[in-house]
């Protein structure tokens, strides 16, 4: 059978070609010069170029990979160093993107290229405006690259057949599956050599947290900044992405936790349709989808808007964690923080929040105790990937550590 | 007119005599008391109208009255009436793939449909069957297992003829003998020709246009499927001149309609616009705000209908656009409000990083 190949060039091949063609692969030392130079080289171009700048998606990849952030990185991976321990890369990392969310294949491949890793990325063979934008770049900067960055990376791309992903999965020595439960479950059929990790990252569930009081102290100005804050969390993907919050939480008495929410909404919605084209197809969506969720949850109040939809559930027992996306918000009101501890589950991953002190986060999660959340930010940074992700330290996670005793360490403790 | 008009009185009527004012008095009593009906009878109906419509309690005109997602007959079987008084779920076609929306009818319901469409129809048929050409193959209906919304919607047009011909065979080619023997015996009276406009478009008048047919005593109804016509570029001036240069055929009538609401159906007038018939009648909603819209302004179609009574289908707010063109238009031989269809709401893809791939494979 034949794949597309798109990186190092253009061709179809067959997979005993394909795999002759990555024999010459070799790992590079962590954060290898050239690997950094031509990460910078990409972040300029997708900040410079008007042809990446149309998409707020590559733009905000092109900051997120800037100079300044590749540094910083080296930093922490210099910090993760250990006298005793040498760290070196994995080996070949195959990467599983997602199709609908156009940059995580560089977000993944990044942070494993950094590393020192070979990577392998399989891409759908439908690819959105923005991805095709993206991969334009990122074949011209590797093309351009030194060697070490050039001859360290195959993208190829095929439909759902089984016998590339088996192939490649063989010769890699870590698999990353991103996309939801059903992609991970069939794709975990496919067996890797018997040494080889695998990171997954499954379909997850994502909320907000906000102390009512403290929003109902804040001037008009600053409520407007929250709202826009929480827009772009949620519409940025119409809620589709895993980080996207899909309930909220009012903390607080009842009458705050009306008010605020009384309040936060409408602000929410005027941002909104001053800021994306809604959709009457996806009004339409959200209408069915919420008149669905009247009927099989506890819901008690129904405010619809133009760009979003809320409503209000009396209590969290039993809360369904599927979500059709689209700009429904659930929300619901609890008198603190340590309330939430118990309606929390393995599936919720990130916690955007906005008036708690920090204590009250980090008790909460010590409470959860790895239960629930992967990930707590303040309202607006839910989009914002790096390198703790689902509960992995993905810089540690695409290493070895090579463990080096001294004389010492024959010694009995 | 006294206020106090009842579903019979509205289907004795005659169904384009009522004024949009008449009109909308008598529906917004019949429909104010069926969504009581329905919140008594379905507990469903009761918590979506107590839930998303909690101050609907006496609307003061048609657009206050609740509403429901007409997609929401795809998810749910929503019933009025006990188990033991389900007389036949109706399932519709649906768009490939789709999943199909299913309908409780007891009856009484499936009666006031069959009454209300019998005086839709013969209000441009007259009141005697006549011989009716169905552009269709005999399997539709012979296929028990594949009968659907068309083989019930082509069943209960089926009433309204005699002396049935199908133009068509199993691969939609045109039975050319049987089309000729059907025109000589019936040809010179007034005779009825039936079918889904794409295949009255794409299967029969491509293949009778050069045959020189006499069609014009025949009264084409026809239905449905609009969008693969639209994707041709078809538009409903092409459709009526094509036939009236190679066939005569001049009076053609498309009608609206939907399986959720069988029998209210909203046929075209000479004027080539869509009515209703006094028991229905539709609002133009804007997509964003969902408010009634006024005539002129496109928007999301709301259909209303006193029909529905075992199922809580009575008001439904469609995935279609529609623009309202005149309300009493002078110089119509109809009353109520004259509109058109624009097409299905474009459609929209949600992004994010959610299972498409599995998806796909399954």
């Amino acid at each position: 059978m034949q794949v597309e190949m798109l990186y190092p060039r253009r061709d179809t091949v067959g997979l005993e070609d394909l795999r002759s063609a990555m024999a010459g692969g070799e790992a590079n030392r962590p954060f290898d010069d050239d690997v950094v130079e031509a990460c910078i080289e990409l972040s300029q171009r997708l900040l410079r170029e008007p042809s990446a700048r149309r998409y707020p998606e590559l733009l905000a990849l092109g900051f997120w990979m800037r100079k300044a952030e590749l540094y910083r990185l080296r930093q922490q991976f210099d910090l993760m160093r250990r006298g005793d321990c040498l760290l070196v890369p994995c080996g070949t990392v195959f990467h599983l993107p997602p199709r609908n969310v156009d940059t995580i294949f560089v977000y993944s491949w990044l942070l494993s290229a950094l590393s020192g890793n070979c990577n392998l990325i399989r891409l759908s063979r439908e690819r959105s405006g923005p991805t095709l934008e993206l991969l334009r770049f990122f074949c011209e900067v590797l093309e351009n690259a030194p060697p070490s960055a050039r001859e360290s990376t195959w993208i190829v791309s095929y439909g759902h057949e089984k016998e590339p992903t088996e192939m490649l999965s063989s010769l890699c020595d870590m698999r990353v599956i991103w996309g939801g439960d059903h992609t991970v479950s069939t794709i975990r059929q496919v067996p890797l050599p018997p040494h080889a990790r695998e990171m997954v990252f499954a379909d997850r569930f994502s909320l907000s947290a906000i102390e009512a009081a403290a929003y109902l102290d804040l001037d008009p100005s600053r409520r407007g900044s929250l709202a826009k804050q929480f827009f772009d969390d949620a519409f940025w993907f119409d809620q589709m992405a895993c980080s996207s919050p899909r309930l909220l939480i009012w903390c607080g008495d009842l009458a705050d936790a009306r008010a605020a929410s009384a309040d936060f909404f409408p602000r929410v919605n005027n941002y909104a349709m001053s800021h994306k084209v809604i959709e009457p197809a996806h009004l339409m969506h959200r209408f069915l989808a919420s008149s669905l969720a009247v009927l099989d949850r506890s819901v008690i109040a129904y405010r619809r808007f133009p760009a979003l939809t809320v409503l209000t559930v009396a209590n969290l027992a039993a809360f369904s964690r599927n979500h059709p996306g689209g700009n429904l918000f659930f929300e619901c009101q609890l008198d603190g923080l340590s309330d939430l501890a118990s309606a929390l589950c393995r599936r919720d991953q990130t916690l955007t929040w906005f008036g708690f002190a920090p204590e009250d986060l980090k008790n909460l999660a010590a409470v959860l105790n790895g239960r629930a959340i992967d990930r707590i930010v303040p309202i607006g940074q839910a989009l914002q990937f790096g390198r703790f992700w689902d509960g992995n330290d993905l810089l540690q996670s695409f290493c070895r550590q090579v463990f080096i005793g001294g004389p010492d360490a024959l010694l009995p403790v | 007119m006294t206020v106090a008009m009842t579903v019979d009185d509205l289907l004795r009527e005659p169904p384009y005599s009522l004024s949009q004012s008449e009109k909308e008095r008598v529906l917004l009593s019949e429909l104010t008391e069926l969504t009581g009906h329905h919140r008594q009878r379905s507990s469903e109906y009761a918590r979506l109208i107590d839930v998303i419509f909690p101050h609907s309690g006496a609307p003061s005109k048609l657009a206050e009255l609740p509403y429901l997602p007409v997609g929401l007959f795809k998810e749910r079987l929503l019933s009025s009436v006990p188990p033991e008084e389900v007389f036949k779920v109706l399932q519709s076609s649906g768009t490939t793939g789709q999943t199909p929306s299913r309908i409780t009818l007891d009856r009484d319901t499936a009666l006031l449909q069959t009454r209300a469409l019998s005086r839709i129809m013969t209000s441009v048929l007259g009141p005697d069957r006549l011989p009716m050409l169905l552009v269709e193959s005999p399997d539709v209906i012979r296929d028990r297992k594949e009968f659907n919304a068309r083989g019930a919607g082509l069943l209960g047009m089926m009433n309204f003829g005699r002396q049935h011909c199908y133009a068509l065979d199993s691969n939609l080619h045109l039975r050319l003998p049987e089309v000729r023997q059907f025109l000589k015996s019936h040809g010179k009276g007034d005779f009825l020709i039936f079918g889904f406009t794409f295949l009255v478009w794409s299967a029969f008048l491509q293949q009778i246009h050069s045959l020189g047919l006499d069609l014009s005593k025949g009264i084409l109804i026809h239905s449905g499927g609009w969008k693969k016509l639209q994707d041709q570029a078809v538009t409903t001036d092409e459709f009526r001149s094509a036939f009236r240069k190679f066939t005569g055929l001049t009076r053609i009538y498309n009608f609206y309609g939907m399986v959720e609401q069988v029998g209210s159906i909203f046929l075209e007038g000479d004027d080539g616009y869509f009515y209703p018939p006094s028991f229905a009648d539709i609002i133009i909603r804007d997509p964003l705000t969902f408010e009634e819209l006024p005539t002129g302004q496109p928007g999301v179609v709301e259909v209303l209908s006193v029909l529905p009574r075992s199922y809580p289908g009575h008001c439904l707010l469609t995935e279609d656009l529609g623009i309202v063109h005149a309300i009493d238009p002078p110089g119509s031989t109809r009353l109520g409000k004259a509109f058109s269809i624009l097409g299905r709401i474009p459609r929209a893809e949600l992004r994010g990083c959610s299972d498409v791939i599995a998806e796909q494979v399954n």
